[in-house]
């Protein structure tokens, strides 16, 4: 199935790559502070931080990274962030 | 109690007065033509950027929930504490998907409240007044939190009388919660926002400084986080089991994984629901400015997880272990190692700090809980015609009284834990999760199982609570319960048991075509990013006002 090109997009929905990679990028930071029997240990050690500290305090950057990776893979070509959101001629890749 | 150092007293009076002249003067910050006007004292205009939003709800995460409440968890029983930092990971991407939504919808029909955005997407006024009491209701433990707090500071510093009338005693908690709600009164909204830019530069300084000292002092972050792990291995003599958890257990009794993933998730959740979180946020002037919120409040999470780490400074420093085992009092933990650790001076920016960390969530849930009282309660069933200006007169006057009640919440519960009042307040905002966060997604729920699975959830939620009991208190003694053999925040249990009848029962209704009421709202709105109001007087939800 080919996705039609001329199908109204929201300003969240985009390709289905990148509304997939979205996806992940939003999800992955819950999954992996949710689940806590991934960092739940003491080791390996990184420096004098025990595993389970030193994951908390690395995922709150990598959450970061996440969400503006994300945040960027929302804008349409030739949109910046705060400029009105116009509807945009549909540019098939 | 011990007697008052006059410096670090002399510092903490110093900048409460500057942080009181600030929170008057915020009155005049961006003035607005007509400041009796709900969108003016209530949401400081529509108008903050990501800075001041930034600050603002950064003000709302990081209270006296993280500086008095964790790591005095995290001193009592470990890694559980921790949970925490967890859920403040975890949120962000919460809030990245869902406030936006809200911002957009809010901004489209002028909503103030977010009961305001379930009357329009339900067409209900049953629906509306439960989210509000809800949210009134759960905001008040959470500003006695921020008393608790306050009390924390004080109570080291030995501020305070020796009477045992609790009214007398904490008279300067009073003082200082008076101030704030005077302030909060003339300034509105930008009160807060203006102070969190005090509080975030006082609360920097004092992380900065004390992860690179007090490590230092006390032999470095390996010999803190070794002698963690024997504290916690050691096996109490009153309960025969380990006295904490040094990461979360599989298997050991008491804080197990499961306990731990679940008041993360529960916190989180729960977060994006409270009225003040979403005041925080309709305050802002753009859709993105939420989303690069989610993305630049994570550093804060940082601090929170640093700010835990010193419950396990306050094990290896002996004399703050010793003081704390004497009050009896594990909030005490942090003032204390930081009035061991630092010269009085910088004590008494430290105190400074927390107590102004405290006092701007408490003026902004006030302010959030006022506003849930004039829309939602007053407009709708006593006054659809309130001027501009009489909401406004009651927003204010509701401010107060929010925060009369919860200095009964901070005298009647007991105080063991100063983070079950939060957890409290968690498990009633939790009940909202179906209709608001399901109403950004959908409109398939029926209105009529949805107020049927809130009623369910806050029966089921508050009689557990209540019933939870410990050797130190009988009632609301904590905020897990064993469910199915494991060891569960009760607010996720019981959103789980509203979500189940809200599903059931709307298979029901449509089964029998119940009126679904008139959803005003329409789905390209909850991407809209309008520049603008709508109106100078924002609509009063269907409610012609004026």
């Amino acid at each position: 199935m080919i996705q039609p090109t001329v199908r109204p997009r929201s300003t969240v929905a985009a390709h289905p790559i990148t509304s997939a990679a979205i996806a992940i990028l939003v999800a992955a930071p819950v999954f992996a502070t949710l689940y806590s029997p991934i960092y739940s240990r003491i080791t390996p050690k990184i420096g004098d931080f025990p595993f389970f500290y030193f994951y908390l305090l690395i995922f709150t950057p990598v959450t970061s990274l996440a969400l503006w990776l994300a945040m960027l893979l929302q804008r349409r070509p030739g949109q910046s962030g705060d400029a009105p959101r116009e509807p945009h001629g549909e540019v098939a890749k | 109690m011990s007697h008052v150092n006059a410096t670090t007293f002399t510092i903490v009076l110093i900048l409460f007065l500057i942080v009181t002249g600030a929170g008057f003067a915020a009155a005049r910050w961006r003035r607005a033509e007509n400041m009796m006007h709900l969108d003016e004292w209530g949401l400081g205009g529509r108008g903050f950027g990501t800075l001041v939003t930034w600050f603002l709800l950064g003000g709302d995460l990081y209270t006296a929930y993280t500086f008095i409440a964790v790591p005095a968890l995290v001193f009592a029983s470990g890694s559980i504490g921790f949970y925490a930092v967890s859920y403040t990971i975890m949120v962000f991407p919460i809030i990245f998907i869902f406030l936006p939504r809200l911002w957009s919808v809010s901004r489209v029909h002028g909503y103030v409240t977010p009961s305001d955005f379930i009357r329009g997407r339900y067409g209900s006024r049953g629906l509306s007044l439960a989210s509000a009491f809800t949210g009134i209701l759960a905001l008040m433990p959470y500003i006695a939190l921020q008393l608790v707090g306050i009390q924390a500071v004080l109570t080291v510093m030995g501020v305070g009388t020796s009477s045992t009338n609790t009214f007398v005693k904490d008279l300067p908690v009073f003082i200082a919660f008076a101030v704030l709600a005077i302030f909060t009164y003339v300034s509105g909204l930008r009160a807060p926002a203006m102070i969190a830019f005090i509080k975030d530069t006082l609360i920097y300084l004092l992380v900065i400084v004390a992860v690179l000292y007090i490590p230092a002092r006390l032999g470095g972050w390996g010999h803190i986080f070794a002698a963690a792990q024997a504290h916690f291995a050691a096996i109490s003599p009153t309960t025969g089991k380990p006295v904490g958890t040094f990461v979360p257990a599989s298997k050991a009794i008491g804080s197990t994984q499961f306990d731990f993933a679940s008041l993360a998730l529960g916190s989180a959740v729960a977060l994006i629901l409270y009225p003040h979180v979403i005041t925080g946020t309709l305050a802002a002037k753009r859709r993105n400015m939420v989303k690069r919120n989610a993305i630049f409040l994570p550093m804060y999470s940082v601090l929170l997880a640093l700010i835990a780490l010193f419950g396990y400074m306050a094990i290896v420093d002996k004399t703050t272990a010793a003081e704390v085992k004497k009050s009896g009092n594990a909030q005490l933990a942090i003032p204390y190692l930081f009035q061991h650790m630092f010269p009085s001076w910088f004590t008494g920016i430290a105190f400074a700090g927390i107590i102004i960390g405290a006092l701007v969530p408490a003026a902004i849930m006030s302010i959030a809980a006022a506003n849930l009282f004039t829309r939602n309660v007053f407009m709708e069933f006593f006054k659809p015609d309130a001027s501009p200006r009489l909401q406004t007169k009651m927003s204010q006057w509701a401010s107060l009284v929010v925060k009369i009640g919860a200095l009964l919440f901070a005298v009647e519960l007991p105080h063991t834990f100063a983070i079950n009042l939060q957890l409290l307040g968690g498990i009633w905002i939790l009940q909202l999760a179906p209709m608001l966060i399901g109403g950004l997604l959908t409109r398939w729920f029926h209105r009529w199982s949805l107020l049927t699975g809130w009623l369910a959830g806050m029966l089921f939620g508050t009689i557990a609570a209540y019933n939870v009991s410990s050797p130190t208190a009988s009632h609301w003694a904590s905020s897990s319960d064993i469910e199915f053999g494991h060891s569960i925040y009760i607010g996720l249990s019981a959103v789980i048991l509203n979500l189940v009848i809200a599903v059931v029962l709307t298979l029901v209704c449509k089964a029998a075509r119940v009126p679904e009421g008139t959803d005003e709202t329409l789905p390209h709105q909850y991407t809209a990013d309008p520049e603008r109001s709508p109106a100078p007087v924002p609509a009063g939800v269907g409610l012609g006002s004026e």
